[in-house]
């Protein structure tokens, strides 16, 4: 099907996308099936799933796309579908968020915007294939307005992965939207920004113009300090859920970090990262979720003794917690041990042992400003020692996706080999 | 099967916490029992087929990502065999000191696990399998510390869990470092790469030593290593009695075994490295014998001892790196002196619980007098205190003696300059070993010695409310307690064991001693040596008597008069003289961690987080704006416009700033229009009026006058 007389709409999936496929469609239905609980009670659910559903089309889009026009339109169309979702309650503050949502967004697509036109000059096709399309000959004498582009194109792209310049939405719409959405904004659609800056930099632009350059320099600093930097704003919240929002804004730039390291193993690193962190996340939101539906907390510091009314809750956030932090055997340990040994065996002087550290700041904050829920919620202390008991548990709609999705997230720690093999196989293919 | 070792436990504590649950507390107990002894039972087992030359391994080589490994040699049998004792012994002795405390699933769920664990640290083959039941173990010992849920316990579980996490990270770097250096974690081959590393490029031995050092932090903060001991002194006394037994003989030695790795396997033989552990290790030792003279809680004292010991044994791995090749006697007095803390430790602080589980006190001035009459308790509590202080004919002896033997082997060795600071070490390690015996002298005398007073017996109370509320008083119990009844057979049991176990290793320093730890020289890449060393010649002697001379002068120059007071009643009672500020915790570490650091970062990276955001909504109000149209003034004119918007804003800032707390609302536009419309409707009425037409006729002929006497005057001049 053809747009324009060269372009073209063009699905071809390939590894890469099918791994982003099959992430997006579990946790999509996840989320579905705890949103039957959650959404109970509330108003607009029709406009609600409809949007759900649009939003699941264009991921699936986005990731089978095979050239840039596609996947660029999918993008868009996934920005302005999920807006609804954010918009959902329908509060003041919901349309604030949803306004700085879409400014971010749109915003960031048109930054993005400005490499496409670049690889439709310099480029001799723009199907994405691995190792690069630019046509050298043609980009003889334009090497550095290239690398110029790709940065905004990393910057622009980089806002739907809350990377630091543009990562201000997350903390504002994410708290808004119900928890399903909240929990599938957080944990997948901000996971789609980095797949298109792995197809933009892998497929389209190539390793080998930007290794080693200022950009990659630039893209490696901005990872850094976006990780530190929303662990620590983490730290500082007390909304619970705003607290998440800048864990996502910490974690999501693991995987970016790992994707700026240009070589295997620090590729392999991100690309289980953003698995793991999806689950890990999903969980963390759907938790946040349950306890506002049931007890209307909404602070971090409210969620002293809820372990005494949400055990198996509060047991499924544990685990999902200490996966975050990377707390060995648990799966986001591996990712972390990938993303550190990567970075100390590239050649970049600083930054290769000033990634590792960040990670370690990064994870002690991590280990701050989730555990001390759990040491809340699990050691509330001898005031608190009182033996009436009721209950609030969630149903099982909401618990039995929250179990699957931890439990899976430490079991992918202890059994890493299948995950491991996908993403060695991309690695591979594309560097 | 050793993956069972380290999985089995786990196992069995989700099972122990589900039998809790459904079916009450005896049935739960008596399985963790099992589990416990069935541990020691099959590691028993796997050790004999090992030591008769089936090598037991495990390996698996996808699992967990970067593989797990397993194994056996002459250390860890030794090891295993101590914790899986320890553990069993504790478990039987926590079936009665728990039966008063709530929440026991939780605690055995996490007694449980921890021993998996730790059979895991002490198994493993290569440093990732370490980290990962390294921190498995820390975890789950903070629910150990935590139990009570008082507020202490709390804060010093924080404690606790802050330096294991911290200490666990910055392991982590360590490890990030040396697999980038060497491609390997396994500890066979850790010495070869490194060594190849090094030779191929020399700039890498900094690096491998960042390595080190990262690496010595995480585990010197579990061992307790100065100055990262702050949690020691603080989880023992709050945690339940088995656990502070576990936490001080076992858990403090997994980060001891990761020095020896560290230092036997990377920095074989680096005097640089060998003298950085003994530095810190004379000050863990003389710190933490300091500390416990000082202090006048049972536990407190226990749990500064713990501290103290530690430092001799990392003197013992300083002095294997400082002696090179002929570091036999340093390895031997390590691994003795190793096992002989753990065995004490377990010995003491089950004495400490009983004490406990009856007064419900640990303070010196509330227990005194307790031990008196009660046989088997002063017993092994002498066993424990004598061994530990390296009396003669107990085992404590012969591991000291070998730790100062080596010392003074060095002492004769080193380059002249250098013989002083040797000479100071070997002073500190007699005084240390003196204090030793001072603070363990106020514990017995106090304890077994003195005569009972009465405690506040508050905690006494407390427990039994407690129990009455919750269905678990039994009031024959309660008769038979004070009948002199002070344990059940099964706690008597475990004591008695473990004591009796640290008895006859003393009795037989040659037949069990020696034979231990020529078991585990081969760990620590050592060389077997040919003579056997003497324990009892003159000089050793020497050197024990020294350190009791020196003790028993602590003890009656400096405790006896200074550590205590004459209360109003007459009675002589133990003082806390320690200054209560003088906490490296609270005075350093918690408002630096807490406060200063957060602050300073999170002030920095709000203003980066908020940057975008900032810019964005100064675009929006500046020019990306709409224009508004310009409309015109509803009264007043472009002056007052202007002057009455300046004024306005003048207002507002002093509002804000000067006059915050009077603010003035006054519309100055408003006003100034007022006043102006005012000035002129008053001009417009006067110039109609007749006076004013008069006014000024006037002045128009006074203006004549005057330019008609002017031009006069010009004329006639």
């Amino acid at each position: 099907m053809y747009l324009l007389k060269d372009v073209s709409i063009y699905f071809r999936p390939d590894t890469l996308g099918l791994m982003f496929l099959m992430l997006t469609a579990a946790m999509w239905i996840m989320d579905l099936i705890y949103s039957i609980e959650y959404m109970k009670g509330e108003k607009h659910r029709k406009r609600f799933y409809l949007f759900y559903v649009l939003t699941l089309i264009s991921m699936c889009g986005i990731c089978m796309a095979g050239n840039l026009i596609t996947m660029y339109m999918c993008y868009e169309l996934m920005a302005i579908a999920t807006l609804p979702l954010v918009l959902h309650e329908q509060t003041e503050d919901a349309i604030a968020a949803g306004k700085k949502y879409i400014f971010y967004s749109v915003g960031g697509a048109f930054l993005g915007l400005v490499g496409f036109f670049f690889i439709y000059v310099y480029g001799d096709t723009l199907n994405f294939t691995p190792g690069g399309v630019l046509n050298t000959v043609r980009l003889a004498g334009h090497e550095n307005a290239m690398r110029v582009v790709t940065l905004l194109v990393i910057i622009g792209f980089g806002s739907k992965a809350g990377m630091f310049p543009l990562h201000g939405w997350l903390p504002t719409a994410h708290p808004v939207a119900p928890s399903p959405a909240s929990a599938f904004l957080s944990g997948n659609i901000t996971k789609m920004g980095v797949f298109v800056i792995i197809r933009y930099l892998y497929y389209l632009v190539g390793a080998d113009l930007i290794k080693g350059t200022w950009v990659q320099y630039t893209f490696l600093g901005l990872t850094v300090l976006t990780i530190v930097m929303g662990s620590m704003m983490a730290y500082k919240e007390q909304v619970f859920k705003k607290r998440l929002a800048y864990s996502t804004v910490s974690q999501v730039s693991y995987a970016l970090f790992g994707i700026a390291l240009f070589n295997r193993i620090g590729l392999i690193g991100g690309l289980l990262h953003v698995i793991f962190h999806s689950f890990a996340k999903n969980t963390l939101f759907e938790v946040a979720g349950a306890v506002i539906l049931k007890t209307g907390k909404k602070k971090a510091d409210d969620y002293k003794d809820m372990a005494r009314y949400m055990p198996i809750t509060m047991c499924c956030y544990t685990l999902v917690s200490l996966t975050l932090v990377g707390i060995p055997p648990t799966s986001a340990f591996l990712s972390k041990w990938y993303l550190a040994t990567g970075s100390l065996e590239t050649e970049l002087s600083v930054i290769s042992w000033l990634g590792p550290v960040a990670l370690i700041i990064s994870a002690l904050l991590t280990a701050g400003y989730l555990l001390s829920i759990t040491l809340k919620a699990f050691f509330p202390g001898d005031e608190y020692d009182y033996p009436c008991l009721e209950k609030k548990e969630p149903g099982k709609y909401m618990l039995i996706p929250m179990l699957i999705m931890s439990v899976l997230s430490v079991m992918m720690g202890i059994w890493a080999e299948p995950v491991m093999r996908v993403a060695r196989l991309i690695a591979a293919s594309i560097l | 099967m050793l993956f069972t070792l380290a999985a089995g436990p786990m196992v069995a504590g989700v099972i122990a916490f589900i039998l809790g649950k459904k079916f009450g507390r005896p049935v739960r107990d008596y399985f963790a029992d099992l589990a416990a002894v069935g541990e020691l039972a099959l590691l028993i087992y796997c050790s004999y087929l090992e030591l008769n030359g089936t090598p037991v391994y495990f390996i698996a080589k996808d699992m967990c990502g970067l593989g797990l490994s397993l194994k056996l040699d002459g250390f860890r049998i030794i090891y295993g065999l101590v914790a899986a004792f320890m553990w069993a012994m504790t478990t039987i002795f926590s079936r009665e000191y728990m039966a008063h405390y709530p929440r026991t699933n939780r605690y055995y769920f996490f007694f449980l696990f921890t021993l998996g664990a730790t059979v895991g640290v002490f198994l493993s083959a290569d440093l990732f399998t370490t980290f990962l039941f390294f921190e498995i173990m820390s975890f789950t010992s903070y629910a150990w510390v935590a139990h009570d849920e008082t507020k202490e316990s709390l804060r010093a579980a924080e404690t606790y869990l802050c330096v294991a996490v911290i200490g666990g990270m910055v392991m982590l770097m360590g490890l990030f470092l040396l697999y980038s250096i060497t491609g390997t974690l396994r500890m066979d081959e850790l010495y070869e790469s490194v060594s190849q590393a090094v030779v191929a490029d020399p700039s890498v031995k900094l690096r491998v030593y960042v390595a080190g050092g990262c690496m010595l932090f995480g585990f010197g903060a579990k061992a307790g290593m100065f100055p990262l001991h702050i949690w020691l002194p603080k989880a023992h006394p709050v945690a339940p009695a088995p656990a502070s037994a576990l936490l001080s003989g076992i858990l403090t030695k997994s980060g001891i075994f990761g020095i020896l790795v560290i230092s036997s396997q990377i920095f074989l033989h680096d005097p640089y490295w060998g003298f950085t552990i003994l530095v810190l290790g004379v000050i863990t030792m003389f710190t933490g014998a300091l500390l416990g003279v000082f202090s006048i809680n049972i536990k407190r004292t226990l749990a500064c001892s713990s501290m103290s010991q530690i430092g001799f044994i990392l003197v013992g791995i300083g002095m294997q790196g400082l002696l090179g090749e002929e570091n036999a006697l340093a390895i031997r007095g390590t691994i003795l002196h190793m096992v002989n803390h753990s065995l004490i430790k377990l010995v003491l602080f089950m004495c400490a619980g009983v004490i406990y589980m009856n007064l419900h006190e640990l303070d010196l001035n509330s227990i005194r007098g307790f031990g008196k009459g009660k046989i088997v308790l002063t017993a092994a509590f002498l066993t424990g205190g004598l061994s530990i202080s390296g009396i003669p004919g107990f085992s404590g002896y012969v591991s000291k003696t070998l730790l100062h033997e080596s010392i003074v082997e060095y002492m004769n060795e080193a380059p002249a300059e250098m013989y002083g600071t040797y000479k100071f070490i070997e002073a500190v390690f007699l005084l240390t070993g003196g204090m030793t015996l001072a603070y363990m002298t106020k514990l017995f005398v106090a304890v077994f010695l003195e005569k009972r007073t009465q405690g506040t017996g508050q905690g006494h109370a407390e427990v039994y409310s407690y129990d009455a509320g919750n269905g678990l008083y039994d009031e024959s119990h309660d008769k038979r307690r004070r009948e002199g009844y002070y344990m059940n057979d099964q706690s008597s049991f475990a004591i008695i064991l473990a004591a009796l176990g640290l008895f006859v290793l003393g009795a037989g320093p040659y037949r069990f001693m020696d034979r231990l730890a020529s078991l585990a020289v081969p760990f620590m890449n050592g060389e077997g040596f040919g003579e056997k060393v003497n324990y009892f010649s003159g000089g050793n002697l020497k050197g024990g008597l020294i350190s009791v001379s020196i003790g028993m002068l602590i003890y009656f120059g400096f405790i006896r008069t200074v550590l205590m007071k004459k209360d109003e009643n007459g009675n002589k009672v133990y003082i806390d003289a320690w200054p209560a500020w003088l906490d490296i915790e609270n005075l350093i570490y918690r408002p630096a961690l807490q406060h200063i650091i957060p602050f300073v970062l999170s002030f920095i990276l709000r203003i980066i987080d908020r940057m975008t955001d900032h810019i964005v909504s100064l675009m929006q109000r500046t020019l990306l704006s709409e224009i508004e149209p310009r409309r015109p003034l509803l009264y007043g004119n472009a002056f007052t416009h202007m002057t009455g918007i300046a004024l306005d804003k003048v207002e507002e800032l002093l509002n804000d700033t000067v006059r915050k707390k009077r603010p003035k609302h006054v519309n100055y536009e408003k006003k100034i229009v007022l006043s102006v419309e005012q000035v002129f409707k008053t001009f417009r009425l006067t110039s109609r009026s007749v006076s004013f037409g008069l006014m000024m006729f006037s002045l128009g002929c006074i203006f004549t006058l005057i330019y008609l006497i002017y031009v006069l005057v010009m004329h006639i001049s």
